[in-house]
């Protein structure tokens, strides 16, 4: 159980060259202490970077890295106490499942009726109790797994788990299995868990707080709700949610702003700096409505094309060059040519230059 | 601390170069030594120490009609050596393609068994096939010939080229000659057009080992030629009389060592195994 | 003109990587292969593309036997799930490699390549070594290498699964882009999220444990799963399956919850069954108490894994509601959108849109 802060970090894999390029640009973050959080970025953000980091198997080219206070920036791994979860699972192949969960232990020197109870207890938790005996090379890519997890937990001096896209060899319906067991294992233990995926809806199900990263800066850190409903850049927009946010680009007449579908009132205690050229509003496709031409504030489009996904159905509208997507339950009705999409307020966001603009309330 | 244990380190390369660097650095000295500066206590540095001479190196061109021809005997042994080792590979090649592709069963002998089979030719020591090998050559009437030694060269160093290229060829992902095939190569194609190609590092190591083994062999060289054909580790044991001549064995010890040190300089460039990536992931 | 596949059989070890497969093919179509891993999706495609011999069963393409024919001369193109590219040779080249083998000139092959390429995106990367290229542009260079060759059937494994959540988005985009371009190919494609085959194909095929157990237009396989097993496998979180009877004109649930017989479900006789609910289809009401096992919270949607005397059952529902592990709530059916199976899993009756798809 730890508060781990990263001070000034930064990191780059061409220390000896003039002009290094950053994987990690400077930034500081904490991690509260028993928290879960997800590093949320596409590949090449710098996330597996930082992760490294914060266990050690990297030295940071800049700044340093507090355990509770303590500087750890020059500690091994071994000594920061903490557990690694790699995206392919890690087993010692000659042992049976049983003697890689003990392992950890072993090379401390537990003694054996310690670690008996600690691999029963964490066996226990991860569904394993029944094939402890095992070789362990003989169970499926899930179960191995959660084997890599195992050893991580049964060491009491774990203060951290961190774990780098640990569901890529998972089948997608036992994920939800595995995502359970990690939301158990943390109410339980109460370690501080950072979980780095490029999914959001892995990261979005799992953290209380997500740290959204691209090209190794950290766009944005709030909770599920905060980046669903006010993603503040447009980038964050784009990435989180599915589909992505829509963007429509509009101009600022007056009170209202002017797209090319039509205008929509400026959303109340919304101050919008004039002279922005890059000014675009951004709506989720899920927030949007169909409704009737009569409404002043509608904005206007043609249906260019149904898409079917099961659960849902998407819908595609032409606003002259431009495109808004439409999420809707399977089954619903879904008009046909011209069309008229409400925007409501409370759910619309203005982007100044990619940046939200706030509202004060 | 750290700076002693750093200093231990350099201290212990120091020393290890050293011990391997020494024998060459003794050949070159006593190599321009004359049958004076060899006797007495050790001595290193020329014009301090003796007096340097070229009379060993003289020796190997038979000037003043002594000494022997070095040049005809570094020609037969490239000769024999190039051959050889290049029909091993382009043999072993091919042979390590087809047991890492293939499967092959006969009774209960599998692939493995076969690669197994290839490697334990080398386990044996030379003396066993000396004979054998002796009576095949006369039978064929190429005693003393570079074809001779060409074709038992090649019976050799095969193993090492296949031993080599087949661990290779297993590390190269298979989907590779699949895409071959399904865009239009027939299995020879994949191999030439696509495997071949990504392959550098494991025909450079396979090459210099082939070319190592047929270059520095006394052995065969010295039981299967004697007066037509010689070989040049044999040329150099040829240069021995009643008081052996330090400086003429140097000489020719360097002048043999020499053309390997250049290839493994120059090849050295193709045996980075980051060729590969790109092709999977 | 298509490619028929009879009775194809492939087993190994007593396991049928392929049992008993009858598919027919038509020129122009675009098929999904939908499955869980180890289905036989792969080994399906790479036994269309010669790359693995059935032991027993018939392959036709156009009416001629295509198992004699050996794989490089079928025409024949596939994408890999791993970003398959030959690392010796640069984009441009990779594109050409299939043109060049079948002898087409290089400046002909050039120019051909160099027009799938604006087609996938990747005009400036010409020059590029697959190396230097990230995961999704490698995947790009694969699949231009595979549309340039126009081949009658095109043959796709799962190529989105090893890529980034956006990247296979907008791939998937582009996707229905690329294959509007071939016409008269077979397009196969395999995957395992079912939103993905809904959406991509005419066609769709479920796969489990080697053989087909379900094929048909994506919206009607949706709407009336064949069996318990389709329904797990076409829906995302997985159908929820409640054991109970019909008695008196009421289902009994498990657990002792009463529902009245839908509309839909009004001609079934008595007797026990298996009721089948996807987890949209459950809201937080007032009818049925349970406890929270799991909360997961994505973007605006809640999913609660529940457990109660009804079982164990998975709710999705828009809207953002914090529970914890522990936690009672209550949760109402919609019994309209109830599926009926018998106890064997074979669908009885469905939803009224179902009807209309059955058969």
């Amino acid at each position: 159980m730890a508060t781990i802060e990263l001070c000034d970090i930064a990191h780059t894999y061409e220390p000896d060259s003039d002009d290094p390029t950053f994987a990690l640009k400077a930034l500081n973050l904490v991690w509260k202490d028993g928290g879960t959080y997800a590093l949320l970025g596409p590949s090449g953000c710098g996330k597996t970077t930082m992760l490294n980091i914060i266990s050690g198997l990297i030295r940071s080219t800049r700044g340093k890295i507090l355990f509770d206070g303590v500087d750890f920036s020059q500690l091994p791994t071994t000594k920061r106490n903490i557990a690694q979860v790699f995206q392919f699972p890690v087993i010692y192949t000659l042992m049976s499942v049983q003697e890689n969960l003990e392992f950890p232990l072993v090379c401390r020197k537990i003694p054996k009726g310690e670690r008996i109870r600690r691999v029963n207890e964490v066996a226990e938790l991860l569904n394993l109790k029944d094939k402890l005996k095992r070789p362990a090379r003989k169970l499926a890519a899930d179960e191995k797994q959660l084997i890599s997890l195992g050893r991580g937990l049964v060491r009491n001096d774990v203060s951290a788990l961190l774990m780098d896209e640990p569901l890529t060899v998972i089948d997608p319906q036992l994920k939800f299995e595995i995502r359970r067991k990690l939301k158990q294992i943390n109410e339980h233990y109460g370690l501080t868990m950072v979980y780095v995926t490029h999914d959001q809806n892995e990261a979005m199900t799992f953290a209380d707080t997500i740290v959204v990263m691209n090209d190794g800066e950290v766009i944005q850190t709030g909770t599920p709700q905060e980046l669903y409903n006010r993603p503040e850049t447009s980038y964050v927009g784009y990435f989180i949610g599915s589909p992505a946010m829509n963007f429509i680009k509009c101009t600022l007449a007056g009170n209202q702003l002017q797209t090319a579908g039509g205008r929509i009132p400026v959303p109340a205690g919304m101050s919008i700096p004039a002279n922005i050229q890059n000014l675009k509003i951004g709506i989720r496709p899920r927030h949007v409505q169909f409704t009737n031409s009569e409404s002043a504030k509608a904005i206007k489009g043609q249906i260019q094309l149904v898409q079917e996904f099961g659960n849902a159905r998407v819908a595609t509208v032409g606003i002259k060059e431009e495109m808004m997507r439409v999420k809707l339950n399977y089954g619903a009705e879904v008009p046909t040519g011209d069309v008229w999409l409400a925007l409501p307020e409370e759910n619309l966001c203005v982007y100044a230059d990619e940046k939200l603009v706030n509202r004060n309330r | 601390m750290k700076t002693t244990y750093l200093l231990l380190k350099y201290l212990a390369i120091l020393l290890w170069s050293s011990f391997v660097a020494l024998p060459f650095l003794w050949a070159l000295t006593t190599s321009f030594k004359t049958a004076n500066g060899v006797t007495g206590g050790a001595t290193y540095i020329p014009w301090l120490q003796y007096k340097p001479s070229l009379e060993g190196w003289k020796v190997l061109v038979r000037t003043g009609g002594q000494g022997i021809d070095i040049v005809a005997p570094y020609i037969s042994s490239a000769v024999v050596t190039l051959s050889a080792s290049l029909i091993s590979l382009a043999l072993g090649t091919l042979a390590a393609y087809g047991l890492s592709r293939f499967t092959f069963r006969l009774g209960f002998i599998k692939n493995s068994d076969i690669t197994f089979f290839f490697i334990s030719q080398r386990i044996m020591p030379p003396i066993v096939l000396a004979i054998p090998f002796f009576l095949m050559l006369q039978f064929l009437g190429l005693l003393d010939t570079i074809a001779g030694l060409i074709l038992v060269y090649v019976a050799l160093l095969l193993p090492i080229a296949t031993w080599v290229m087949v661990d290779f060829f297993n590390n190269v992902p298979r989907q590779i000659d699949e895409m071959a095939m399904i865009d239009g190569c027939n299995p020879i194609g994949a191999f030439l057009r696509v495997v071949l190609p990504n392959s550098l590092p494991g025909i450079t190591v396979a090459g210099l080992f082939c070319i190592i083994f047929g270059w520095n062999d006394f052995f065969f060289a010295f039981t299967l030629t004697f007066t037509k054909t010689q070989l040049l580790p044999v040329a150099v044991v040829a240069l021995n009389s009643s008081v052996t001549p330090w400086w003429s064995l140097s000489a020719s010890a360097l002048v043999s060592v020499a053309p390997l040190v250049i290839i493994a300089f120059f090849v050295e460039r193709f045996l980075s195994s980051g060729n590969m990536a790109g092709a999977i992931r | 003109m298509a490619l028929i596949l009879q009775n194809i059989d492939i087993r190994e070890n007593g396991v049928a990587h392929l049992d008993n497969i009858n598919l027919m093919f038509s020129r122009g179509g675009l098929y999904t292969v939908l499955g869980r891993t180890l289905a036989g999706k792969t080994t399906l495609l790479r036994t269309i593309a010669g790359l693995q011999q059935p032991q027993k069963g018939t392959l036709m393409l156009h009416g001629s036997d295509y198992l004699q024919l050996p794989v490089w001369k079928r025409r024949v193109a596939m994408v890999y799930q791993q970003f398959i590219n030959y690392p010796h040779l640069n984009v441009l080249a990779n594109v050409a490699f299939p043109l060049r083998r079948a002898g087409v000139p290089r400046a002909e092959a050039h120019q051909r390549a160099r027009e799938v390429l604006g087609k996938v995106g990747l005009t400036d990367f010409e020059k590029r070594r697959p190396a230097a290229l990230s995961g999704g542009q490698q995947q790009r260079v694969a699949l231009a290498r595979a549309l340039v060759k126009r081949a009658e059937i095109l043959l796709l494994d799962e190529p989105l699964v090893n890529l980034d959540y956006k990247l296979r988005e907008q791939l998937r985009e582009d996707f229905q882009n690329i294959f509007e371009g071939q016409d008269d190919a077979i397009v196969v494609y395999t995957t395992t999220e079912p939103a993905e085959a809904i959406q991509l194909g005419h066609q769709m095929i479920i796969m489990d444990e080697g053989g087909i157990i379900q094929q048909g237009e994506p919206l009607a396989v949706f709407n009336a799963p064949a069996t318990i097993r389709c329904a797990e496998i076409i829906n995302d979180p997985p159908m929820n399956i409640f054991y109970g009877t019909i008695e008196n004109g009421d289902i009994q649930l498990q657990g002792g919850i009463q529902l009245k017989v839908p509309a839909h479900m009004a001609h079934l006789p008595h007797g026990p069954y298996r009721f089948g609910l996807r987890a949209a289809d459950l809201r937080l009401g007032s009818m049925i108490g349970s406890q929270v096992e799991l909360s997961e919270i994505s973007g605006s949607q809640t999913i609660l894994h529940l457990r109660g005397d009804i079982g164990t059952f998975i709710l999705y529902e828009e809207g953002v509601y914090q529970h914890a592990i522990g936690d009672t709530v209550q949760v109402d059916l919609n019994s309209n959108r109830i599926y009926s199976f018998s106890v064997d899993g074979d669908l009885i009756a469905g939803p009224a849109a179902a009807e209309a798809y059955r058969r």
